[in-house]
């Protein structure tokens, strides 16, 4: 029974700049605000620190979807990382659009002052996901 | 676009006197007893032939970590050859001052596994072959650069069965001069024509694992790949392909699982990492002991990755490899 309850829980993989997503999912913590628990987010030093090998991995060895999470484009610590993550990423959604998979994956800029952003965002995602998997095991 | 009418003896001349200087190689295609099979040549020419009905390797996988001490090394190769060692230089896997890259315009070519005895090195005879047979590799029939434009010079074929040596740089220059003769204009239509374009690459995960369900993971795709050149590869270690005891953890830890382990994991990741590399030779499909229609999947990823960035791999050696650069106005629509 509590297996099968697990199961409908998605779980999503998130990797997050240090600087400012994973900033902003503190913040969403300290301002009490509440993201779906199914969300595991994972801190790298910048979101180009991810090889997309890590989202594949993430995908392939059980997770229902995976997002990273960076500075928007223009304000990297690093100056221009973001701006490779932007390239890696569109281009892994691509490769995920050729196998029909594309909606297991998102790209998102939040700043570390954008708590309520990076909620909506990841809550948006998660309902997407599970509502995805719902309509799987209907059909 | 201007160039030399040469043939087969005025190139042996050419490049028996390139061959004089002690320090020169020539990396080409070379008629054995037992096939055709790639072969550098030092001091004198041997039985070179410029084309090859066959494919086994692709001859930019001997440039890895070749770097020279003062030494040239002149490639006779196919243009997906040729394009594989330009995306090379790029990757500083080998030296662009040392290389001089020639093109050979290519007929298509059948997989070496259906090689057979009395190879003909006439283009003539090779595109009878081609022509009667069913057995063209999968990655010769989409093959979208068949003709010798990419590099430092070509060798382009006529209409009418006339060679002839095309410099594209200064480099091609030095090349051309080697033989003798005018420079003259080269006709319009050459033998080896444009290819045409192709649907953007569709597949869905059922018929990939479908098709992938044979694997044995054997790797032979990866290690003669031309372009995969990590001497540290993610798949080596037990990161992303656990082995022994790490393999016995994951398993307490996340269940049953079916073996060889990571098939899609691995044919993915290893699609993504060649992607914008990726010529498309087909040489991955020739090393899969299993069979596996891999040219479909990468060569067709690979065509639409590159196409995001408008880049074709190994057409231009300025140009840098699209993950290793930016522009700061692009892909507005990448982030959710």
């Amino acid at each position: 029974m509590a297996e099968e309850a697990k199961k409908d829980i998605p779980e999503i993989v998130g990797f997050a700049c240090s600087f400012c997503s994973f900033k902003a999912s503190e913040m969403a913590g300290s301002l009490r605000m509440k993201y779906p628990e199914g969300i595991k987010i994972v801190q790298v030093p910048c979101s180009s620190r991810v090889d997309p090998a890590f989202v594949i991995k993430a995908l392939f060895e059980g997770a229902d979807g995976a997002f990273v999470a960076g500075c928007h484009p223009g304000d990297c610590h690093f100056i221009k990382g973001n701006y490779y993550t932007r390239r890696k990423i569109a281009a892994l959604k691509e490769m995920f659009k050729a196998f029909s998979m594309d909606k297991k994956i998102k790209l998102f800029w939040v700043s570390a002052s954008e708590a309520r952003r990076f909620v909506e965002k990841v809550e948006h995602m998660y309902k997407e996901i599970k509502e995805g998997n719902n309509e799987g095991k209907k059909g | 676009m201007k160039g030399k009418r040469v043939d087969k003896k005025t190139i042996e001349v050419g490049l028996n006197q390139f061959l004089s200087d002690d320090r020169n190689l020539v990396l080409g295609f070379a008629k054995e007893p037992d096939g055709v099979s790639h072969r550098i040549f030092k001091n004198e020419l041997g039985p070179l032939s410029l084309f090859n009905p066959y494919f086994g390797i692709n001859g930019a996988f001997f440039l890895r970590r070749m770097f020279s001490k003062g030494q040239k090394l002149l490639l006779l190769l196919r243009p997906c050859e040729i394009r594989a060692s330009v995306e090379l230089v790029k990757l500083t896997q080998t030296e662009r001052e040392s290389i001089i890259a020639v093109s050979v315009d290519c007929l298509g070519a059948l997989s070496s596994k259906d090689a057979s005895d009395g190879l003909p090195d006439d283009y003539k005879e090779i595109a009878d072959i081609l022509a009667s047979s069913e057995k063209v590799r999968p990655a010769c029939k989409t093959c979208k650069e068949r003709r010798g434009i990419v590099g430092n010079a070509g060798i382009r074929v006529g209409q009418d069965g006339t060679l002839w040596a095309v410099p594209y740089d200064e480099k091609g220059v030095e090349f051309c001069g080697l033989f003798a003769g005018d420079n003259e204009e080269l006709p319009a239509a050459m033998l080896v024509g444009e290819a045409t374009k192709t649907e953007p690459f569709l597949s869905d995960m059922t018929e990939f694992s479908k098709d992938f369900a044979k694997c044995i993971m054997c790797m032979n795709c990866r290690d003669m790949c031309p372009v995969c050149f990590c001497i540290d590869c993610v798949f080596n270690g037990n990161d992303y392909l656990p082995k022994g005891d790490a393999l016995l953890n994951k398993i307490f830890r996340g269940g049953t699982t079916s073996l060889p382990s990571g098939k899609e994991l691995f044919h993915l990741i290893r699609m993504f990492h060649v992607s914008q590399t990726c010529v498309g030779c087909g040489a991955c499909e020739e090393a899969c002991p299993q069979g596996i229609p891999l040219t479909k999947y990468f060569k067709g990823i690979s065509e639409r990755l590159q196409g995001m960035f408008s880049y074709t791999s190994g057409r231009n050696v300025e140009e840098q490899i699209p993950y290793l650069t930016f522009l700061e106005d692009e892909l507005k629509d990448a982030a959710d």
